[in-house]
């Protein structure tokens, strides 16, 4: 007996892969040892069956549109994925090479296939099939955010650009006719009509400006500082106190600054913090008590601090005094847009600095503080 | 219409004054019709094209919306046909393009005057009283696949295709091009091919009809190819000794002799 023979058709039949011939009517021709122990079936099971009986529904789909032609038109195929059944209906999940043994009219004698297993590959495949659709479910959000992002900065801008003219406009021609009647009214009634009309435009202006802080603050990239450490903050400081001193007769506001190194800040802004702090402070404060304030620079910190005597604010209140459109229980009347607090907090912050509050039956007091070498 | 004959890479050959159109199915390109349609280039001018995200067409002209019923592609064809002014024509479908020439002979009076359709189906899922060969749950099962096998796609089907040193005369064109198939094209038109139903279209067909049916073909059973051939009025059948599903591939010159006793 020839050894090697019998050992190459042992390599045939016991082959690390499955083998199968197929006729040129796609039958079954032959098949291993190894490819019928991996299916479960005998030889008889098997010779003389159409070759895509053993497919799964799909994969005979698959191979009769897109691999049995690929195989005609160029002889042979490799690497296809080909999912089979076993007989206990089992998938066997396989790669598949295949080529044809034609005769010297090429005339379609044979089919050989060789089959390995490729339940491993074909699960890692799955892996990075998933993996795949979520980078492109991903993508697709955030493109979408992106989207609405950018639409939604538009209408912001807009909202921004309304605020800013539409509604002044009105209100400079309001005062611009309350000063021209002015000029010309005779009874002291009247010109207390024009004086409360000019309070109330300054009033709605200053609602106004700050509704659009919020809308920039909030809604935009945050409030933007033009910074200054020549000018003299303490001047900034006390003409705001006059200024509140004189739109509110009857209430005490005291002051003291102790100012003696440059502070890099906006000055406006912290006119404006400190504005909406006393304001603030004389809303909910006990009216027949004064208002404090009072700023100093140390080696390292720019303070300034507010106080008024008054109820205690509840605890509960406490978190939620710098959200915007946070109100108090002060009267209708005197209420702004409960923006005065957020407004600060955003000055404090665009400043890397920090605005606190402490609340207790002596007194409330808000305290801004900034770094003095913040840039 | 400008662009037609590149968005569907629109080849003519022969240089017969009648025209043969033929339509490759699901899962191909005008590849398909390599050993069939050069036996027809004396009579015939031939016209070979691939639809619309297949082959060497303009994967760009892709619009989802249209290309989600057959009606989309019939659409096309009837378009190339203008192009070449083409009457009297000879169309040749295969597979699911049977059914896109039932749509685009209806849509053209005039333009085709006979349609060969090779292993058609009208639908591919049972419904009450007709088989199709597949139930709802089998053909969703397919897409499935064919969408957890898409990567193998596109990965196996390059390589596979590289260089084939056994039957150069294939040659480039093939290389290329054969069964390659965008995978989210591919899915699509598997969608719209197995799902379609285009039972009430067959009796308006005006146009004498051949009905190719293979033997033991899984796709479009001999039976599906029987209710066409009832269904359209002036059709005939031949059954063919060739198995499978594309016998344009495995069996030409069967496929020639009876396109020969009917055009």
């Amino acid at each position: 007996m020839d050894v090697s023979r019998s050992d190459f058709q042992d390599l045939v039949e016991n082959a690390p892969c499955g083998y199968i011939t197929l006729q040129a009517n796609g039958r079954v021709d032959q098949v291993n040892r190894t490819f019928l122990d991996w299916s479960g079936r005998s030889a008889e099971q098997m010779i003389g069956k159409r070759f895509s009986d053993f497919l799964t529904m799909p994969g005979r789909i698959y191979y009769e549109t897109h691999i049995a032609p690929l195989l005609r038109m160029q002889g042979s195929f490799q690497e296809f994925a080909i999912d089979m059944l076993a007989a206990d209906d089992t998938p066997l999940q396989m790669i598949a090479n295949a080529n044809e043994r034609r005769d010297a009219d090429g005339k379609l004698l044979l089919i050989r296939l060789a089959l390995i297993k490729a339940t491993d590959r074909r699960r890692y495949e799955q892996e990075l099939l998933a993996a795949r659709e979520l980078a492109k479910a991903a993508e697709k959000a955030i493109e979408e955010r992106l989207q609405r992002e950018n639409q939604a900065s538009e209408l912001r801008e807009q909202f921004i650009a309304v605020l800013g003219h539409d509604l002044r406009n009105p209100l400079a021609s309001i005062s611009a006719g309350a000063r021209i009647l002015d000029r010309t009214v005779q009874s002291e009634k009247e010109r207390q009509i024009i004086a409360m009309m000019q309070t109330t435009v300054m009033r709605m202006s200053a609602l106004i400006d700050d509704v659009l802080d919020f809308a920039r603050g909030r809604l935009g990239g945050g409030i933007s500082l033009d910074r200054n450490t020549s000018e003299p903050l303490e001047r900034t400081l006390a003409q705001v106190v006059d200024e509140l001193r004189l739109a509110t007769p009857g209430r005490v506001i005291e002051a003291e600054f102790e100012i003696d190194r440059p502070v890099n800040c906006d000055r406006t802004r912290i006119g404006q913090l400190l504005s909406n702090l006393v304001g603030n402070a004389l809303t909910h404060g006990s009216s027949n008590k004064p208002v404090v304030v009072y700023a100093e620079t140390t080696a390292t910190t720019f303070e300034l601090w507010v106080s008024n005597a008054g109820d205690v604010i509840p605890p509960e209140a406490m978190d939620k005094l710098f959200e915007p459109f946070f109100r108090g229980k002060a009267r209708a009347s005197r209420q702004g847009l409960g923006l005065g607090l957020y407004i600060a907090s955003q000055i404090a912050e665009a400043h890397k600095g920090k605005l606190t509050v402490t609340s207790t039956s002596e007194e409330t007091r808000f305290t801004f503080s900034m770094p003095l070498q913040s840039v | 219409m400008a662009g037609v004959i590149e968005r569907n890479n629109v080849h003519l050959r022969g240089e017969g004054n009648r025209a043969m159109i033929f339509a490759h199915g699901f899962g191909c390109d005008q590849n398909m019709w390599r050993f069939v349609a050069p036996a027809f280039e004396k009579e015939f001018t031939t016209v070979l094209f691939d639809h619309v995200g297949a082959g060497g067409s303009d994967l760009s002209a892709y619009e989802r919306s249209k290309y989600s019923s057959l009606a989309g592609y019939a659409d096309d064809v009837v378009e190339i046909g203008r192009e070449l002014d083409l009457k009297d024509a000879v169309f040749v479908g295969h597979s699911v393009s049977s059914m896109i020439g039932v749509l685009a002979e209806q849509k053209s009076q005039g333009m085709f005057g006979k349609l060969v359709l090779i292993g058609p189906s009208a639908r591919y899922i049972d419904d009450d009283g007709y088989v199709g060969g597949f139930s709802a749950k089998q053909i969703e099962e397919l897409l499935q696949f064919l969408e957890s096998n898409h990567m193998g796609w596109s990965t196996q089907m390059a390589p596979a295709i590289m260089g084939n040193p056994d039957r150069p005369e294939l040659g480039e064109e093939l290389t290329n091009s054969f069964c390659r198939t965008d995978p989210e094209i591919a899915k699509a038109f598997a969608r719209v091919t197995f799902t379609s139903d285009n039972r009430k279209d067959l009796p308006g067909v005006g146009v004498p009809t051949l009905v190719l049916q293979c033997s033991e073909d899984i796709i479009a059973s001999e039976q599906v190819g029987d209710y066409v051939n009832r269904n359209i009025p002036k059709s005939r059948m031949i059954v063919l000794q060739a198995t499978g599903h594309c016998p344009n591939l495995s069996a030409p010159d069967e496929v020639v002799e009876a396109m020969r006793t009917f055009v």
